[in-house]
C-alpha cells in the first residue's frame, strides 16, 4: 500500500553504478578458450578493442534496480524485454537508470512498467528497454 | 552420443529444439553469481518472502542462453535482444533444465540472426521462467 502510493509516473528509480572487471566478466561467463568474453587475443581478432561483457549482465543489474523497488513482486511476476545497442567492455562503467512509465491494474494489483537502460562512463546507452512487476494495490 | 557441428546461418533449421543439461541450485553458484554481478541482496543467501533463499531471477539465464551449445560449436556471437518473464522463484537446491526452440532466424545489414524461445523449469516441469532472445551470428 505504502509503495503504490508513492510511486506515479516519472517517478525515477535510484541509479546503480556497476564497475566490470574482467575478475566479473570471468566470474559470469566462465573463463573459455576462445571467447570474446575471456580471451583478450581472440577478441581482438573478432574486431573487438578487448574483452567484452555478456550483455545478459546488464539484465542482471536491472533485475537489481526492479528487485530493490519491486521485491517479491518483481521475483515472482516481473517482466523484462532489452535490446543491447552497445558493446560493453571490460573496465567499463556502467550506470543503471529507470524511470516509472506506467502504472497498470492487474487484477487486485498494480502492474509497474519502468523504461530501463544502461550507459557507460560516456553517456552512451548500451542497453535499453523495459522492465514490469506487480504491487498490492 | 551427440556430435556437434559448427553453428552457420545455414544449418540452423527454424523449430529446432534444444535441451540443456540439468543444473543443481547450489548457494555457491548463487553466491558467485552475486558476486559477479555485485547484487547480494539478503533474499540471496537467506529467509525471503518465499520461504528459505532464492536466486537471482536471471541466475539461469545463461543455462537457456548456451542452448545452441548442446548441439553447435559457436564460433562467436553476440546478443542483441533479451526477453524474461519470471514465473515463479528459483530456490536453492532445486535441480532445473531449459528447453528452447528456435523461432525465426533472418539477416538484416548484412549480419545474421537467430531467435530463440525458452523456457526454464524445475525438475516436476513447473515453469519457472518464461523468454526469448535474438543472437548474432559472427561468422568464422
Amino acid at each position: 500500500m505504502a509503495l503504490a502510493s508513492t510511486l506515479a509516473v516519472g517517478h525515477e528509480l535510484p541509479p546503480l553504478e556497476k564497475e566490470l572487471t574482467q575478475r566479473h566478466i570471468d566470474a559470469y561467463s566462465g573463463v573459455r578458450a576462445r571467447s570474446i568474453h575471456s580471451d583478450e587475443a581472440w577478441a581482438r581478432r573478432k574486431g573487438f578493442r578487448t574483452t567484452l561483457a555478456q550483455g545478459m549482465m546488464s539484465t542482471a543489474y536491472v533485475s537489481e534496480m526492479m528487485t530493490r523497488l519491486l521485491g517479491a513482486g518483481f521475483v515472482k511476476g516481473g517482466t523484462m524485454s532489452v535490446t543491447f545497442v552497445q558493446p560493453v567492455y571490460a573496465g567499463d562503467r556502467l550506470t543503471v537508470r529507470g524511470v516509472v512509465k506506467e502504472l497498470r491494474p492487474e487484477g487486485a494489483a498494480i502492474r509497474v512498467v519502468v523504461d530501463v537502460w544502461c550507459e557507460n562512463q560516456h553517456g552512451q546507452k548500451t542497453a535499453v528497454g523495459t522492465a514490469s512487476g506487480v504491487i498490492s494495490s | 552420443m551427440t556430435e556437434f557441428k559448427p553453428l552457420t546461418y545455414d544449418a540452423l533449421t527454424i523449430g529446432e529444439e534444444f535441451v540443456s543439461d540439468t543444473m543443481l541450485v547450489t548457494p555457491e553458484d548463487i553466491d558467485t553469481y552475486a558476486f559477479a554481478t555485485g547484487d547480494d541482496h539478503p533474499w540471496f543467501s537467506g529467509s525471503s518472502p518465499f520461504g528459505g533463499p532464492v536466486a537471482h531471477p536471471t541466475f539461469a539465464a545463461n543455462q537457456a542462453l548456451r542452448l545452441r551449445h548442446s548441439r553447435y560449436v559457436v564460433h562467436a556471437g553476440l546478443h542483441a535482444k533479451m526477453q524474461f518473464e519470471f514465473l515463479e522463484p528459483i530456490r536453492v537446491g532445486m535441480r532445473v533444465r531449459s528447453r528452447g526452440r528456435v523461432i525465426d532466424k533472418y539477416e538484416r545489414r548484412g549480419k545474421q540472426y537467430m531467435v530463440t524461445e525458452f523456457v526454464t523449469e524445475d525438475e516436476a516441469g513447473i515453469p519457472l521462467v518464461r523468454g526469448q532472445f535474438t543472437q548474432m551470428l559472427i561468422p568464422a
